[in-house]
């Protein structure tokens, strides 16, 4: 007995998303990755924000969609708005802790502002990024982070996200109030973000107004938007989409043209 | 007047204390960490720490009484304990908008959770005031 059989064809390569993830935890910016491994200083301009490195460590972050660590430390009054000029013109960051804030607070507001920025400026983009080599930011000795560490806790923030509310469009857009008829009890971080909440106002805004992390703001709208507190407004015609951080094909797209182009 | 690190290291001098963290309770970021993470990975253990965090800060049931006036953070710390570890989380009053938490896992036959809970607090205010 003859069995004629053809031999399947074999198995197209499958990438498993999450199996990749944890493979390379660093495929956020491929070029952010080498300047790690050649230990680079300079500063790293990207669409959405800029990652100042030093020795391969980022050391300080701005993204124009998070206030900046001024901002956080001036808005309730942790820091007079004329020392944090005056330090930053003598780019001395000592002179920050003669004014009533201790290194500790200054670790703590600096990372923060650093991670959030950092989240914004390695979303994806639709232009390559720039390095530029150079001398390391003022700040470089706050509290350096490794860029490996940075892009898995930006990855684990966009799951955050995720989880909490699929839909990514009250991150860009403007934002309305719902006002349901039994309105749940909302807790008193999220009432602040909600009570500026008017129809021009986007998220970015809120957070500087209020001198919190953007990211923690996007955490309060996503949570209010879940509890149907809070709704994007439609844009009108003519008026550009918000940028789209979370949808994981496009964020895929984009790298992989983002690789080809820094080949 | 210490440092994150600095701050850690004074926690894991505490008898029993097997880790520490600083976490940021709305974001679920380690901020710093030091010792044996509980359940073998600092990252997952600050994101569970910041949720239970936040369920405590949230909930108004747990905030103090109408007269004391409104308190940010509205609970001091939150004390956990299991069969053979105590988890306490001290909230960190900052000067400026910000969520954190100070973080300690106790062993429970050599830690003594009176005096964590006494030093924890002294550490959280040393942290950020000057």
């Amino acid at each position: 007995m003859t069995v004629v059989g053809t031999t399947p064809p074999p198995r197209l390569p499958v990438r498993h998303r999450t199996a990749a993830g944890e493979r390379a935890p660093g495929g956020l910016s491929p070029m952010l990755t080498r300047l790690a491994h050649e230990r680079a200083t300079g500063v790293l301009v990207r669409e959405h924000g800029t990652l100042h490195l030093a020795e391969g460590r980022v050391v300080h972050a701005e993204s124009p969609l998070a206030p900046g660590l001024d901002v956080l430390l001036t808005a309730h009054g942790a820091l007079d708005p004329d020392t944090w000029r005056a330090a930053q013109d003598s780019a001395d960051g000592g002179r920050l802790l003669h004014r009533g804030l201790t290194p500790g607070a200054l670790e703590v507001a600096q990372v923060s502002a650093l991670y959030d920025a950092a989240y914004f400026a390695l979303a994806p983009s639709g232009t390559p990024g720039r390095f530029r080599y150079g001398r390391a930011h003022w700040l470089a000795s706050v509290r350096p982070v490794p860029v490996a560490g940075l892009e898995r806790e930006t990855l684990r923030r966009r799951a955050l996200l995720h989880r909490i509310w699929p839909d990514p469009a009250t991150d860009g857009a403007r934002l309305v109030r719902a006002d349901p008829a039994a309105a749940p009890a909302v807790p008193s971080r999220q009432a602040a973000v909600l009570a500026r909440v008017d129809g021009v106002r986007r998220a970015a805004d809120i957070a500087r107004e209020l001198g919190r992390p953007a990211f923690h703001t996007l955490v309060h709208i996503r949570r209010l938007a879940a509890a149907g507190l809070v709704s994007p407004q439609t844009p009108p015609v003519g008026d550009h989409p918000p940028p789209d951080f979370a949808d994981p094909c496009i964020a895929l797209l984009k790298r992989v043209r983002d690789a080809l182009e820094a080949l | 007047m210490p440092g994150i690190d600095e701050c850690l290291l004074e926690t894991m001098r505490l008898p029993g204390a097997r880790g520490a963290a600083l976490v940021d309770w709305t974001s679920g970021l380690a901020l710093g960490t030091v010792g044996d993470p509980p359940g073998g990975d600092h990252e997952t253990a600050a994101a569970e720490t910041a949720e239970l965090a936040r369920l405590a800060a949230e909930q108004h049931a747990f905030g103090p009484g109408d007269d004391a006036g409104p308190a940010d953070p509205p609970v001091e710390d939150v004390i956990l304990s299991n069969r053979d570890s105590y988890h306490v989380l001290r909230f960190v009053p900052t000067s400026f908008d910000s969520s954190v938490v100070l973080y300690l896992w106790l062993g429970r036959s050599e830690g003594n959770l009176a005096l964590a809970r006494i030093r924890l607090g002294e550490m959280a205010e040393r942290l950020v005031l000057a």
